[in-house]
């Protein structure tokens, strides 16, 4: 089976970033047509980079993504994405938010309305479609975001840290939507997260991501069977390996971080001695 | 028994509320009223003379009279005229500015220093300089508009362009916006609110900037016809004067911008 997008050897450097440490270094994964994959990690790893790059709203200092073997620099009309920050203009009507990506790509009017209502009754916001974003709670809002990712009809649903700024209880329902969404649709899901147990519930693959700079620690196929049980002793073992991972990075950085005191410290003793 | 009870309760005081909110709204007619009666007595009783303070029905009467009189009514437009058209070649002109200092820090710190100097120069200090190089007629009036509204126009919707959140642009450019169409329907829907506040700010101040200008350069308009009939001792042709400048700029604040604040409020945050 081909893949449908390949990151390869994707490397992110700013140039302001303290000391050139590059936010990604030598990213290389696979994502096959359908898969839902998590992008797991610490803080400040540069998963949301990550997607940024794979989006087309960032290029990668080196390497590449390609998209159905070919390379992939600026945003393509397949590809979609849903924020943390929900991102919808207030100043628009939900039905009005929803058909956003399908006027930008100049749909007849009666075309965009109907997708529009369509991938609201989706996400299950039938009859909010004359309120404004104002109106609606972050978890409602969040489905309008979801519902204008759809909308457009994309292969890639890209979505960064999407349920973390919504309340667990409503994030809890909406995950379970979206893993519907998912298996009704067969598009291809790609989320950024720090909530192992939303990649574990979600993700038929989740890459995980070492401290900056972020590179691949390792990358593991969950085959748990859906709808997945969080008290599942399998579920409870994926997160329990994931854990160790991580916490044997954080603990690595920050004894580097320690040690880079140590010296400053060493150094300005030193000074002092003159 | 008791639920259904407390929940009357509150069901009455909530009309209650009602009650008091519309006596409330009306309660600035008050002070309104008995403003104008004292007005009324002070002048009647004759503790000022009537050709220094005239009677607030005398005032009435002649702005009535003045509506009649073309010249009047002419005066007042032109005023009015070389308002408008100063605050909308300021906003032409500070709206492109605002955008692009708003958008690119680079140009917001090379451009801003220099707009804020020559904003905290005294506007009526500029004046004289406006009628010497354009002379005293209505292109020194507008002139002296545009220079008076651009500053809180420039200010407000810079402020409005810094603030548009970073994700509006990522969700322009993952759904395929071009630029033209982010700046149409992303950038300008995001700063109008901030447009309105400037162009309010810039409204309000300005009419005192043209009324100046009228008065000290005698350009004609209603500035001059209220510094005239104060020379010519018929103060209440000036009380007139000042009487509609003031009406104009409720009825415009009312109709333009109230109307404008509200349709924004329907979907601000």
């Amino acid at each position: 089976m081909t893949s449908q997008m390949e990151v390869l050897d994707v490397t992110k450097a700013y140039s302001d970033s303290e000391k050139d440490l590059p936010a990604l270094h030598g990213i290389t994964f696979d994502i096959n047509r359908g898969e839902f994959v998590c992008i797991v990690g610490p803080s400040g790893c540069g998963k949301s980079t990550l997607l940024k790059i794979i989006a087309g709203l960032e290029r990668p200092t080196s390497g590449q993504v390609r998209f159905e073997g070919r390379p992939l620099t600026y945003p393509h009309e397949k590809i979609s994405m849903v924020f943390q920050t929900f991102a919808l203009f207030p100043w628009r009507t939900i039905l009005a938010n929803v058909e956003y990506g399908l006027e930008m790509q100049e749909y007849p009017r009666d075309q965009r309305r109907e997708t529009a209502l369509e991938c609201l009754e989706m996400v299950g916001l039938s009859g909010c479609e004359s309120m404004y974003p104002k109106q609606l709670s972050g978890g409602m809002k969040q489905r309008v975001g979801i519902a204008r990712a759809l909308a457009v009809n994309p292969d890639v649903i890209l979505m960064d840290e999407a349920f973390s700024a919504i309340d667990e209880f409503t994030a809890e329902t909406l995950r379970e939507e979206v893993a519907e969404i998912h298996v009704e649709t067969n598009k291809t899901f790609l989320l950024v997260t720090h909530n192992l147990p939303e990649a574990i519930e979600l993700a038929d693959k989740i890459v995980v991501l070492s401290a900056r700079p972020g590179r691949i620690k390792n990358i593991l196929d969950v085959e748990l069977e859906r709808p997945r049980d969080k008290a599942c002793s399998d579920f409870v073992q994926i997160h329990k390996d994931i854990f160790h991972l991580l916490k044997e990075e954080l603990e690595s950085s920050i004894v580097k971080h320690k040690i880079k005191c140590i010296h400053e410290f060493q150094r300005l003793h030193d000074m002092e001695g003159r | 028994m008791q639920i259904k009870n407390s929940f009357a309760t509150l069901l009455q005081r909530n009309n209650s509320h009602k009650g008091i909110a519309s006596f409330g709204s009306m309660l600035w007619t008050i002070p309104l009223i008995s403003f104008m009666i004292a007005w009324e007595l002070v002048a009647r009783i004759g503790i000022f003379p009537a050709n220094r303070l005239p009677a607030f029905t005398t005032v009435l009467a002649t702005m009535c009279k003045c509506l009649m009189i073309q010249d009047f009514t002419l005066r007042v437009l032109r005023s009015f005229m070389n308002l408008s058209i100063g605050i909308l070649s300021a906003l032409f002109l500070a709206l492109p500015l605002s955008l692009i200092a708003g958008l690119r820090s680079r140009i917001d710190l090379t451009l801003t220093p220099i707009i804020m100097l020559i904003g905290a120069l005294p506007d009526l200090a500029i004046l004289p300089l406006m009628v010497m190089w354009f002379g005293p007629g209505n292109t020194a009036a507008i002139m002296m508009a545009a220079i008076c509204a651009f500053f809180p126009i420039y200010f407000t919707v810079r402020e409005g362009t810094k603030a548009i959140p970073r994700d509006y642009f990522h969700v322009a450019t993952v759904f395929k916006s071009g630029r033209f169409s982010t700046i149409a329907k992303v950038i300008l829907p995001s700063v109008f609110p901030n447009m309105v506040t400037g162009l309010r700010l810039s409204f309000d101040f300005v009419w005192e900037i043209i009324l100046a200008i009228e008065i000290i350069a005698s350009v004609t308009g209603i500035g001059t016809f209220i510094d005239s009939s104060v020379s010519a001792g018929s103060v209440e042709y000036a009380f007139a004067g000042i009487l509609s400048v003031g009406m104009i700029a409720v009825a415009v604040d009312r109709l333009v911008f109230r109307t404008l604040e509200n349709r924004i409020a329907r979907w601000r945050e």
